[in-house]
């Protein structure tokens, strides 16, 4: 029997959002604060988890058509390609910098490499993630 | 549409209580990071991403200013010529604008056009009569008026 999930997508139409900036909060704490890429990429993910429940895997492959396996090779050049910038400028691979900038309307902000490394690990862990539950979903 | 920027609005709200700080600039970042939330699930919404229809508005507004300059220049031109050579009439345009405030809208930006001045509109609001300044080619300036200004409308409302 096919039920009516009305509530079930209405509600997650508003939640998925929250969820979504919850996870970028995480992801930015993660230098001063409990969180990083690790989580916050498995909360973007259980984001759109919670649209796979509560739509089919065709509507969200309409709705974000993102080859998640592409994910995972962004992911991994952003995490190599910081270490790799250490390398050019004569430091060892994976060292990090950081700085402060006066952005326009931000003010005073430090800015560090490790943030690059950072949105490797969030992009791969979103990659992986999804590239399993949706195989599992897919075959019949 | 407005629900889209409600939601941006709620959004940046939410970034700030979990940032823990209420300054500008933490509302700035919430609706960046709102504005890229709803942009990659834009194909969630019925409508239209919202920011496509604010551009639309901007070009509408910028139509707008440009008309008035050049409309201004033309009746200039044609004060300071010796000899009075135009020849006056009305035309009447019909339109496939439905809301009312699109044809107030429409009916403004010919007022200020160069030449043309809206008197009335028909009772079922289908067709605009328009006084011409010049009416030598009244399909030419129906046409012009169609393809600019009622796209640009259309462009904002649909």
């Amino acid at each position: 029997m096919k039920t009516n999930d009305l509530i079930l997508q209405t509600v997650s139409k508003i939640i998925l959002f929250v969820i979504i900036l919850f996870s970028i909060h995480l992801f930015f704490a993660g230098h001063y604060h409990p969180g990083g890429g690790f989580v916050g990429g498995l909360m973007t993910s259980g984001a759109i988890v919670l649209l796979l429940l509560a739509f089919d895997i065709k509507t969200v492959g309409k709705i974000l058509p993102v080859d998640y396996k592409k994910l995972i090779g962004i992911g991994l050049l952003f995490s190599v390609g910081t270490g790799l910038g250490a390398l050019v400028v004569d430091l060892p691979f994976l060292t990090h910098v950081f700085g402060y900038v006066n952005l326009p309307i931000l003010g005073k902000t430090s800015l560090h490499t490790a943030v690059l490394f950072d949105t490797g690990v969030f992009l791969l862990v979103i990659g992986v993630t999804m590239t399993i539950i949706q195989t599992i979903g897919e075959s019949e | 549409m407005a629900f889209q920027i409600l939601l941006n609005f709620i959004l940046a709200f939410i970034w700030m209580f979990l940032q823990g700080s209420y300054d500008p600039a933490a509302f700035f970042v919430g609706y960046l990071l709102g504005l890229l939330i709803i942009y990659t699930f834009r194909r969630f919404f019925k409508s239209r991403f919202y920011v496509h229809r604010v551009t639309a508005v901007l070009n509408l507004l910028y139509i707008f200013m440009r008309e008035l300059v050049l409309s201004n220049i033309a009746v200039l031109k044609l004060i300071l010529k010796p000899q009075l050579d135009i020849k006056p009439g009305i035309f009447a345009l019909p339109t496939d604008l439905t809301e009312d405030w699109e044809i107030t809208i429409l009916a403004n930006l010919i007022t200020l056009t160069p030449g043309t001045l809206v008197v009335d509109v028909s009772a079922d609001n289908k067709i605009l009569y328009v006084h011409a300044m010049d009416i030598d080619d009244a399909e030419q300036s129906i046409k012009s008026i169609k393809d600019s200004f009622e796209v640009a409308i259309m462009e904002v409302s649909r």
